[in-house]
């Protein structure tokens, strides 16, 4: 008996030996800060072995020793940037989902994913790689974002992710610019007798599991002295399954998901209705892991160009001739010759005409919007207008 | 050296070789697992993710359901409720997986032809299955379609209001200790009677009737340690589109328990069916020689043998069960897996956080295989 025991007391001893080794000297250390790592990262660039000398502003000492023994597929995850590595293997692999209509499912016809934030994967590729189409398309579920950020299982996360700090912060996701101001909305049966969010004390309220919505839902019942019962699901469909059923009173979500949801709604979209109070901030951004600027500026300056495209006026249809045109702004943001031979290359890691790229192959902001979102119900711009119009899009200047 | 000229050299030692082997290949694991640790190590600090347990004492930010748990409460919390439903869904699903699975059990070898053949069809069915669809099925399928709407519920007086929002059935209402002491004390004084009967009838030969007269007792005790404790009782009542009172069962837990129940139940009728089989025809023979009932002859010959060759076996699908029980996060029951998910959507470091739960699963295991071990050794038979 006393050896069984022992048996048995052996392997707990073992984790929790290995456990406190992860947490030993690692805790009062702050992180490496990303802007000293990343300098590092991008020198090394080609992934040699002998670059990896230049890891060890970046990493603890041992690791380099550690490293400069193994071979080179180690190296990618340990010290080039990913954009070197998206270049070398020619695709984007873009972390998406495919229970979004609107912004990003599968179509039907093709299989392809379609949608806003797929075509945000796409700019990215048209930026980086010069081709919209080269993109690896991963559906990643709603607990696995993060993970799959992190281990390098995706270069970008855009899957309608809310920017908040402690993914910015916890998960180590680096976010980037807001590619929809979205907030969180209630949806009721229209049969239901719920005129608004105060008629439902004591509802059930349903919402997927493991999103900001969760938590928001009591929050806002309890800011209005309200009892609420929410019910979490492990993905949107189980959501939807369980509010047809009659498990829930309310459905809680981001706008835009409920809209897109409503909208192919067995029932119809008549049958649902959506109330106007919007109670949370959820800016939808895409991420990259942290530590790596230049993959997150190139990642940045892609979403930048459609917006900015929007604010020059260069369409889809416009860009290649704008290019060449007369319109020197036009000209310098697109990449092309100005009267004197020269060309603007800000250094970002993209060719030139990276922009001419993204836009005559996916569009400018308004045109993604336009081809996307309108098709689910969301046919006012609100605060996605450009800042010139009254919203938030806006872009920093490309010159 | 010379003195032990009979010894080959060292390098030709087969002891030596095997020890040398030995630490050669203990030498490679450590360096392998070293080299994932200190990958781990780097990577998140490259990325500034901790890798401590601080993570422990930050707000979880999110609800979790039929429970008075807040979102400003720590991660450490959550788990604390998590752990609550794990083995609130474990221990509730190993009583009734035995029960079952005895019942099952016997009715495989059930003179009855159509007994015989629906427990076996079950049998093969369901261990048939994998579990995880078994659980999905039930829940979408059953309990989220088969069930009705609030406005319709099932309302079955007092004791419960069924609908597709969950279960709502009469419980305690008071401190839970108390509650646990009355129905203690209730046992203890059922048993105690029963066995007193069964010793009187043993000595005066009149029908004990221990059974009964246990049950009768442990009722009295109960309802008068029930008034003496202040302890009360809440009925559910359907008003309008809710359900006040009563204890709550959410369709996830309904639809996790039920496919644990049915899946473990269906290897645990296997094995009693084995086990049965295992007793020497002899002993059932004896049995019929000494003209006991079908009845009698199982309850107090056949099933105390079989049950003793069972218990290990038994044992291990208890610790199955357990295990299993990390599917209903699938489903979205708030266990311990389904809390960790949550907590790591929410910040928590993935590695530590899902370190954490594999050390209190194999608490949970270690726990009851310590149990079971207990109950087998004092069960086995002693031979001489």
């Amino acid at each position: 008996m006393r050896r069984a025991l022992f048996r048995t007391l052996v392997p707990i001893a073992a984790i929790a030996i290995g456990a406190s080794a992860c947490s030993g000297d690692d805790d009062d250390g702050a992180p490496p800060p990303d802007s000293a790592a990343a300098p590092a990262d991008s020198a090394a660039g080609g992934g040699a072995p002998d670059s990896v000398a230049t890891d060890d502003s970046a990493a603890p000492d041992d690791s380099a020793a550690a490293s400069s023994t193994t071979d080179s597929a180690q190296e990618v995850q340990t010290g080039e940037s990913v954009l070197d590595r998206v270049k070398a293997a020619g695709t984007v692999k873009c972390g998406v989902r495919d229970d979004l209509t609107g912004f990003s499912t599968l179509d039907p016809a093709t299989g392809d994913h379609v949608g806003f934030d797929a075509d945000f994967c796409r700019a990215i590729a048209a930026a980086v790689l010069g081709d919209a189409t080269k993109v690896t398309f991963v559906d990643v579920a709603t607990e696995n974002r993060f993970p799959a950020l992190q281990s390098g299982e995706i270069d970008v996360l855009v899957r309608n992710t809310t920017w908040t700090a402690s993914r910015d912060g916890k998960d180590a996701a680096n976010f980037l610019h807001p590619t929809f101001y979205d907030g969180q909305q209630m949806m009721v049966a229209a049969d239901s007798g719920f005129q608004s969010i105060d008629d439902m004390n004591g509802a059930t309220v349903c919402v997927a599991a493991g999103t900001t919505t969760e938590g928001n839902v009591a929050t806002e019942f309890a800011k209005r002295n309200l009892e609420v019962n929410v019910q979490s699901f492990a993905d949107i469909d189980l959501v939807q399954e369980a509010f047809q059923s009659g498990s829930c009173d309310g459905w809680s979500s981001d706008g835009s998901q409920l809209a897109s949801r409503r909208a192919n709604y067995p029932d119809g979209p008549d049958s649902l209705v959506i109330f106007d109070d919007v109670f949370s901030k959820e800016p939808l951004t895409p991420a990259v892991a942290d530590g790596d600027t230049a993959w997150a500026q190139a990642v940045e300056w892609a979403i930048y160009a459609t917006i900015n495209a929007e604010e020059l006026g260069i369409t889809k249809a416009t860009a290649a001739a704008d290019a060449t045109g007369t319109d020197a702004a036009k000209v310098l943001f697109l990449g092309g010759k100005n009267p004197d031979g020269t060309t603007l290359d800000p250094g970002l890691g993209l060719p030139p005409d990276f922009a001419n790229k993204v836009v005559s192959q996916v569009g400018n902001y308004g045109e993604i919007f336009e081809a996307n979102l309108p098709a689910i119900g969301i046919t006012e711009r609100g605060l996605n207008a450009l800042w010139s119009d009254g919203g938030l899009q806006y872009a920093p200047p490309y010159r | 050296m010379a003195t032990t000229a009979g010894r080959p050299p060292l390098w030709r030692d087969v002891r030596a070789l095997a020890w040398a082997f030995q630490l050669l290949v203990v030498a490679a694991v450590v360096a392998v697992l070293w080299w994932l640790l200190d990958n781990y190590r780097t990577n998140t600090a490259r990325q500034g993710i901790a890798t401590n347990w601080d993570f422990l004492d930050q707000p979880a930010q999110f609800p979790i359901a039929n429970s008075t748990f807040r979102q400003t409460q720590p991660v450490s919390d959550a788990l604390v409720e998590g752990l609550l439903n794990t083995l609130r869904l474990s221990l509730t699903g190993i009583v009734l997986a035995t029960v079952f699975g005895i019942i099952l059990g016997v009715a495989r070898l059930s003179q009855n032809f159509i007994i015989r053949a629906a427990a076996r069809a079950y049998v093969e069915f369901v261990r048939n299955v994998p579990l995880l669809v078994l659980l999905v099925l039930l829940y979408i399928g059953v309990v989220q379609n088969a069930f009705p709407r609030v406005n319709d519920s099932w309302e079955l007086g007092p004791i419960a209001v069924i609908n597709v929002r969950g279960t709502n059935a009469i419980w305690y209402e008071g401190a839970t200790w108390r509650a646990g002491v009355a129905v203690g004390v209730a046992v203890l004084a059922g048993l105690a009677v029963a066995r007193y009967r069964q010793a009187s009838a043993d000595r005066t030969g009149r029908p004990a009737r221990s059974g009964l007269w246990g049950l009768l007792v442990a009722l009295v005790v109960l309802v008068g340690a029930w008034i003496a404790l202040g302890l009360g009782v809440t009925t559910p009542e359907l008003q309008g589109n809710r359900v006040f009172g009563g204890i709550t069962m959410t369709p996830a837990y309904f639809a996790s328990l039920l496919a644990l129940v049915a899946y473990t139940a269906s290897h645990i009728a296997e094995i009693v069916r084995g086990s049965i089989q295992a007793v020497p025809r002899g002993q059932g023979e004896a049995a019929d020689a000494l003209a006991l009932s079908g009845f009698q002859r199982l309850w107090y010959v056949v099933l105390p043998q079989a049950l003793r060759i069972g218990v290990p076996p038994i044992g291990n699908q208890y610790l199955n069960l357990a295990k299993n029980s990390s599917l209903a996060a699938v489903i979205a029951f708030p266990e311990l897996t389904k809390v960790t998910q949550l907590t790591v959507a929410t910040g928590s470091p993935p590695v530590p956080a899902y370190t954490v739960l594999l050390a209190i699963y194999l608490a949970i295991s270690l726990l009851l295989s310590l149990v079971v071990n207990i109950v087998n050794r004092r069960l086995a038979i002693v031979e001489r």
